[in-house]
């Protein structure tokens, strides 16, 4: 779907979903137009104007929505999601196979064998540690892949082929492309939005959002964890309120009188629509951002009753508010390298998990009991996972763990995903993944599919080239994730 | 299944028998209809490579007939019966996800059922590069012919030759030119369109009121002279180069300090008005159009050296840390081929890079040749670091005289070393007094031991004296700090002192008086002399020196005032040993010579070590580590009938290969049919918002027919025949009826054209990103005009938003104080910084393009973040409040006169009353409303805020926003 190419469709919808104050002579006129491009006159040209409309997809879509919950670092799996009791035996022997170590001067040849127990959950009986007690109670709604992979032992490589399809900056971003592919339901609301932590952006900051070369318009809208929540959102405090009514009003006029003297013309319409929607946006973001309007139960539920899951669940519950109000895709970021355990693993870990763990079981309990789990996919996951030897072994309380992404885990849930699922493993020291192999261009086909949208279709034409999320990559769909229909 | 192939093979012999094959006037054909599906979705499993997949060949319809391993693909007529047919309706073929379309596979099947016609008669072998007629004959590969003007009805209207060709399309519509648009809506588009800045309203008022013939004339003429014509233009050139101040590809995203020369070189050219193809010869091959070594070189030499820069323009990953140098470099060439092709031949030859081009006529063996041209400057395998390539602008003469001060700066460091050796043996000295005597001389003999070479003994005493270990150059200040604490001890120490020998000598005074007043004086005296009240400063100037002061005390107590002396000058000598401070100063003094050499600069070039000319392979899949076959340079074959000069494999006459002088030649040999018709496309695009083609960087088969393909013929003879002046061409353009109309379209019902595809009219335009900044910096009067030089630097402030500044962050990471910039803030966009991982805030929202690799077209969003920036940011509003300042200061009472100020400025007209109007009664309601609710910042009054608003509007409004 080049979406460049279908302008007489997408103003149609323009002026028939949205009335947006286009008069009844413009639409007569934009469909006489519509006739003149259906002759068959050579040439057919394209006017590149972008919206955020809804569009058809070209299959029937599964999900409407997504949350990623990113955890940036690289969340270690063996202490986590993929347990290797075979481990034990060799816990501060010598690791019995080649490895690679990216910190060579702290790296150490010493299997590390996870100091946490891992259980079975839910009627699933998918393992799970000790350490995400809340995640592990919606383990019979999660699809645990075991095998994810993507090959670029580095942090910034790693997140761009996670979150861009490539390991190469300058690309669209998944929630740029899932928005260019699909459009917004909320005429209210930034189509998509990514979340950051207050202590600061994850690796490759704002290029995490980015649109690449996609228009502007796909770029995420940073919702920032402290006020003001979403830049440019708010006029100053002594130009709000009736100062600024007054200010649209004349603009507006000033506008509308400028327009009466060009009639027809689309451009200086759609540009007196987006002042309104933005000063739809002012009110209906407040609104969504505002979680004291949710019950105490809620509150408790994602944890903001405690001051250490308080700021991360707040969080989670803003993104469920946003999707609640047709925002298509959120992103939220652990601040820079928040799992990146290098060293110290015991006791940072454990901490990673307090803060992060009870906001993202929430959001499942949540979604589920209002019916949205099913509309909805969550992503819980990181860049990388970890070695399975020893890095900086200076002491139990000093020792931590190296990168790894040749084989780790992360988990999906709602929206099509089979819930219940633990799927793929990595070898018996959680090394490499060995069976059923996602790699991170897997897991965008299998996406874009549940979202109604083909990989090689979904395309944007630039310097002559349809470019596409996949990029020529073997993308399949991992049908065996997915529920079957 | 053997009784459907023995049938089927029984129908095709039928079909084949009783219907022609060749029809050329066939509604479906294979040439027209067939063959690009097959092309794009096919060919390449079924007849680019030699060992076709299952033996089925579907590059002609004779091969497809014969068919493969299952038997005839097709069978003429009967498509339900025709394998070709079955096998993409059933989804099997082509494999996996890349399925065609319903319409696509009725198409085949029309085609079959028609009897699978072809327009000509086949050739019983295929064209060596497997080119067909029809794509010989694709429009924009045949020679540029210039045609005669069409006669038009509307000869009155004829400026320039364009209108004739704009209104015979028009004319045969029944349509004809707009009238002209208005003076000031015809000054306010060229400033735009020239220059990229807003007419000030002096000049529109000047051009409005002139009623001379040439007037207009005159106007295109100075704005054509002003440098900022370059800054415009050059910015349009710097797109499709694909511009940047970094290198991109890793997330360091290093800068390119001389990058900007190149942008430089760029606004020059188009300033001086640089004949095309002069500019592209030096930009492809400036290094070949001058001798090796480049060393003293002269203007001309170093702005041909800077050219090249455009071959080092793509994102380049070499030298960075943990990046694959040989996947990096082949990279780097495969995205500035993308960037060459693009920008100059309006082809994707880049798309040929993994195998044949899905969509035109150009072989993976001719992204190679095209690659083999480049490849002597690049030498992947023997990769010059950028380092390396760099080429400095010093000549001997600056090197010598750069040697002389640095010899004088060397004296300076020698003195300093002389210096501070002397320092630290008074230090050491000075420490080894605290240290028990018997020690001191085992410390010295340890502490004077080179660190290397000290015994373990020495080095465990000297562990125990940190203090002695840590004496050097660079911790004597820390030294400087005892004595400076010593000093503050006698500061005290006198102090005190002093305080009690006044008293001392008060006391003395006061005993020597007369007993009745004693009493009196002692009150007055101990009260400060500002708290004494009337009767007491009588009392006391009934006795002159009484009491005695600091000041006085010389005189009642000279033994004591000597003592205060000694300790004053004690704790000054004290402080004159202090060490850091003056080899500090020695330092700066070194500094200070060395600033007076002339900064060395570098220039960011491509060029080629001579006699090193590497081999160039094709690689299989674009992977370089499978290469194939050995090609020599050449340009596409598909231009191979046009017999333009070969490319040699090495010129003798010169020291570099000459590959890329020759290539360049070639494309502005008049026979070429792309690069003449590519460029005055590109500047039709910039002066009517859409090209003649309306993919600037695609003239192949899935880019845009020309609207006017005569005039873009026209257009393009005219370039190459006068030269290849961009401006002649420009002034062509602009004096034009068809330039000068208006915008307003057309009564409704007769309008069929919506998106003015006939140019029956001018169309309304969005101001681009970086147009929309400098508007904004020249109403409110603080553009910088300051042409060329190093970027404007940008970074990344405190909530990730990308502002222009010098960042300055701590360890942490932490801003700190913001670096003053010196009103290089206030320069235009196009000298800001290009760092690809940050592009500037205001830009990037209103579509500035990301460079990766260039941008050969950009986009225009209409969003509600631009709205937003426009109504909340900090970059909005400031700009209002000193727009209101420039207004105020010329209209400092009056509503109306702040009123018409405004509208002038930003929009270069005069308010009608009714806009006059309703903008006084805005300025009243604002106004009113700040004074209800004031405004806690003292400096704002309701007025001011009021007339900030207003301008804040004008800014926010179309009107500023776009162009008619």
């Amino acid at each position: 779907m080049d979406i460049a190419t279908q302008p007489p469709l997408n103003r149609r919808r323009f002026l028939a979903s949205h009335g947006l104050g286009l008069g009844s002579v413009a639409l007569a006129w934009m469909l006489k137009q519509d006739a003149l491009l259906a002759e068959p006159i050579r040439p057919e040209l394209k006017k590149l104007t972008f919206d955020l409309l809804p569009r058809p997809t070209h299959r029937a879509p599964r999900a409407d929505a997504m949350i990623s919950l990113f955890m940036q670092g690289g969340p270690s799996h063996l202490d986590l999601f993929d347990p290797k009791p075979q481990m034990a035996k060799f816990d501060g022997k010598n690791f019995p196979e080649k490895i690679k170590y990216d910190n060579a001067a702290q790296a150490s040849p010493k299997v590390l064998h996870s100091p946490w127990k891992f259980h079975p959950r839910g009627e699933c009986g998918t393992q799970i540690s000790e350490l995400l007690p809340h995640i592990s109670g919606v383990a019979d709604d999660l699809t645990l892949i075991r095998s994810m992979h993507t090959g670029v032992n580095n942090h910034g490589q790693s997140i761009y082929a996670m979150n861009t399809g490539r390991v190469l900056p300058g690309r669209p971003t998944l929630g740029s492309w899932l928005t260019y592919g699909l459009g917004c339901e909320s005429n209210e609301l930034p189509a998509y939005v990514a979340m950051t932590d207050p202590k600061g952006l994850p690796v490759i900051g704002v290029n995490n959002w980015s649109n690449g070369w996609l228009p502007s318009l796909y770029q995420g809208t940073v919702i920032r964890p402290k006020s003001p929540r979403i830049l440019n959102l708010n006029a100053p405090q002594h130009l709000a309120g009736q100062a600024q009514t007054n200010f649209l009003d004349y603009l507006k006029r000033m506008n509308r009188e400028h327009l009466g003297q060009r009639p027809g013309e689309l451009d200086l319409e759609a540009r007196i629509a987006s002042y309104e929607l933005a000063a739809r946006m002012q009110s209906a973001a407040g609104d969504a951002l505002d979680v004291s309007r949710e019950t105490r139960a809620t509150h408790r539920l994602y944890g903001l009753d405690d001051p250490q899951t308080q700021e991360y669940g707040t969080r989670c519950l803003i993104a469920r508010r946003l999707v609640e109000r047709g925002v298509r895709f959120v992103q939220l970021f652990t601040k820079n390298q928040y799992w990146d355990h290098h060293g110290s693993i015991r006791s940072a870990l454990p901490a990673a998990c307090l803060k992060t763990d009870k906001g993202s079981a929430a959001l499942i309990i949540d979604l589920k009991q209002r019916g949205m789990l099913d509309r909805t996919v969550v992503h819980w996951g990181g860049e990388m996972g970890r070695l399975p030897v020893i890095q900086n072994d200076s002491g139990p309380a000093k020792i931590g763990r190296d990168h790894n992404t040749y084989g780790f885990s992360m988990w999906m849930a709602g929206g099509g995903f089979r819930a219940g699922l633990a799927y793929g493993a990595t070898d018996d020291f959680g090394h490499r993944a060995v069976e059923n192999v996602v790699n991170h261009y897997d897991y965008h086909a299998t996406l874009l599919r549940l979202f109604g949208l083909d990989p090689h279709k979904l395309v944007y034409a630039r310097n002559g080239q349809q470019q596409s999320l996949l990029d020529g990559q073997p993308g399949r769909v991992v049908g065996d994730l997915l529920e079957s229909t | 299944m053997l009784a459907a192939a023995l049938s089927a093979s029984l129908f095709g012999l039928a079909a084949s028998g009783s219907e022609p094959s060749v029809d050329a006037k066939a509604k479906v054909s294979y040439e027209n209809d067939v063959r690009p599906i097959l092309k794009a979705a096919c060919f390449q499993c079924h007849g680019d490579r030699p060992e076709v997949e299952a033996g089925l060949d579907l590059r002609q319809r004779r091969r497809i007939l014969s068919g493969g391993e299952s038997g005839p693909a097709i069978v003429p007529g009967r498509h339900e019966q025709s394998l070709l047919y079955r096998r993409v309706h059933s989804g099997e073929m082509p494999p996996e996800d890349a399925q065609l379309t319903p319409q696509q596979i009725r198409t085949i099947a029309d085609w079959i059922r028609s009897g699978a016609p072809t327009l000509r008669p086949e050739p019983p072998e295929l064209d060596p590069e497997g080119f067909t007629t029809s794509e010989r004959d694709f429009w924009s590969l045949r020679p540029v012919e210039r045609p005669p003007l069409p006669h038009v009805a509307a000869a009155h209207r004829v400026r320039t030759p364009i209108d004739t060709f704009v209104l015979a399309r028009l004319e045969a519509q029944k349509r004809s030119l707009s009238a002209d648009a208005a003076a000031e809506v015809l000054i306010r588009r060229v400033y735009f369109d020239l220059i990229g800045l807003p007419p000030p309203p002096q000049a529109v008022e000047a051009f409005v009121s002139d009623q001379s013939a040439t007037a207009y004339e005159q106007l295109i003429e100075r704005l054509l002279a002003s440098p900022h014509y370059g800054e415009r233009w050059g910015r349009h050139w710097l797109d499709v180069a694909g511009y940047a101040d970094s290198e991109g590809y890793t997330d360091a995203d290093p800068v390119r300090n001389s990058a900007f020369r190149y942008r430089d070189y760029v606004i020059r050219s188009w300033n001086a008005d640089l004949p095309f193809d002069r500019f592209l010869h030096e930009q492809l091959a400036g290094d070949e159009m001058l001798p090796p070594p480049y060393t003293n070189l002269q203007p001309d030499q170093i702005a041909r050296l800077t050219a090249t820069g455009f071959l080092r323009m793509a994102p380049d990953g070499t030298g960075a840390n943990g990046v694959d140098e040989h996947l990096a470099s082949n990279r780097v060439m495969s995205e500035t081929i993308k960037i060459v092709s693009t920008a100059v031949l309006g082809l994707t030859v880049g798309c040929a890079e993994c195998h044949n081009h899905r969509y035109d006529p150009i072989t993976q063996a001719d992204y190679y040749r095209m690659r083999a041209i480049f490849e002597p400057a690049y030498d992947w395998k023997r990769w010059r670091s950028k380092a390396q390539r760099q080429v400095s602008l010093y000549t001997d003469a600056d090197r010598q005289q750069s040697a002389v001060i640095e010899s004088e700066a060397k004296k300076v460091d020698a003195l300093r070393a002389k210096q501070a050796a002397t320092f630290i043996s008074q230090t050491l000295e000075k420490q080894l007094l605290s240290v028990p005597e018997p020690m001191r001389d085992a410390l010295r003999t340890a502490y004077q031991t080179a660190s290397g070479k000290r015994s373990s003994e020495q080095k465990a005493l000297l562990d125990r004296f940190p203090k002695i270990l840590k004496i050097s150059e660079g911790s004597l200040y820390l030294y400087d700090r005892e004595i400076r604490v010593e000093a503050d001890k006698i500061d005290s120490q006198r102090k005190q002192k002093q305080r009690e020998f006044v008293q001392r000598a008060v006391t003395a005074q006061i005993a020597a008086l007369p007993e009745d007043v004693r009493a009196a004086v002692r009150a007055a005296a101990d009260k400060p002399a500002a708290q004494r009240d009337a009767q007491q400063k009588q009392l006391l100037a009934r006795f002159p020196g009484i009491p005695a002061t600091a000041e006085t005390l010389a005189t009642v107590d000279p033994a004591g005032a000597a003592e205060l002396q000694r300790l004053q000058q004690a704790a000054a000598d004290l402080r004159k040993t202090q060490k850091a401070d003056r080899l500090k100063a020695l330092q700066q003094q070194a500094a200070d010579i060395r600033k007076t050499k002339k900064p060395e600069g570098f220039v960011r070039a491509l060029t080629e070590v001579p006699g090193q000319i590497p081999e160039t392979f094709l690689f299989e899949r674009g992977d370089h580590e499978q290469p194939r076959q050995e090609l020599a340079p050449a340009g596409l074959s598909i231009l191979s009938h046009l017999t333009l000069d070969a490319i040699p494999a090495n010129d003798p006459s010169l020291s570099t290969s000459g590959r890329r002088l020759s290539f360049a030649r070639r494309l502005t040999d008049s026979r070429h049919p792309l690069t003449a018709r590519v460029l005055v496309n590109r500047l039709w695009t910039h002066h009517f918002g859409r090209g003649i083609v309306d993919t600037p960087g695609d003239f192949g088969g899935l880019g845009s027919r020309p609207t006017h393909p005569q005039l873009l013929d026209w257009l393009a003879a005219e370039l190459v025949g006068g030269g290849w002046s961009v401006k002649r061409i420009q002034r062509l353009i602009l004096l034009s009826s068809t330039y000068r109309q208006s915008s307003a379209r057309p009564s409704q019902p007769t309008d069929n054209d919506f998106d003015n595809r006939l140019l029956g009219r001018m169309s309304v335009r969005r101001l681009e990103a970086e147009t929309l900044r400098d508007s904004l910096l020249s109403v409110t009067g603080q553009l910088n005009p300051k042409l060329y030089g190093p970027p404007v630097p940008v970074m990344e402030d405190a909530v990730g938003q990308i502002i222009i500044g010098e960042e300055n962050l701590d360890g942490e990471r932490k801003p700190g104080a913001v670096i003053p910039l010196h009103g290089e803030q206030y320069r235009r966009s196009v000298y800001v910084q290009v760092r690809r991982s940050r592009p500037l805030g205001v830009l990037a929202t209103f579509d500035a393009p990301e460079m990766s690799p260039n941008c050969t077209q950009r986009n225009f969003s209409t969003v509600a973040p631009q709205a937003l920036l426009m109504m909340n940011s900090r970059f909005a509003l400031d700009h209002a409040s000193v727009l209101a300042q420039r207004v105020a200061a010329k209209a400092p009472q009056d509503l109306q006169q702040q009123a018409r100020h405004g509208w002038r400025l930003c929009f270069a007209q005069e308010p009608s009353t009714a806009q006059s109007r309703a903008a006084v009664e805005f300025l009243q309601q604002q106004r009113a409303h700040f004074e209800q609710n004031p405004i806690a910042d003292k400096k704002t009054t309701p007025a001011s805020a009021a007339l900030a608003s207003y301008c804040h509007a004008l800014v926010s409004s179309n009107r500023f926003l776009y162009i008619d």
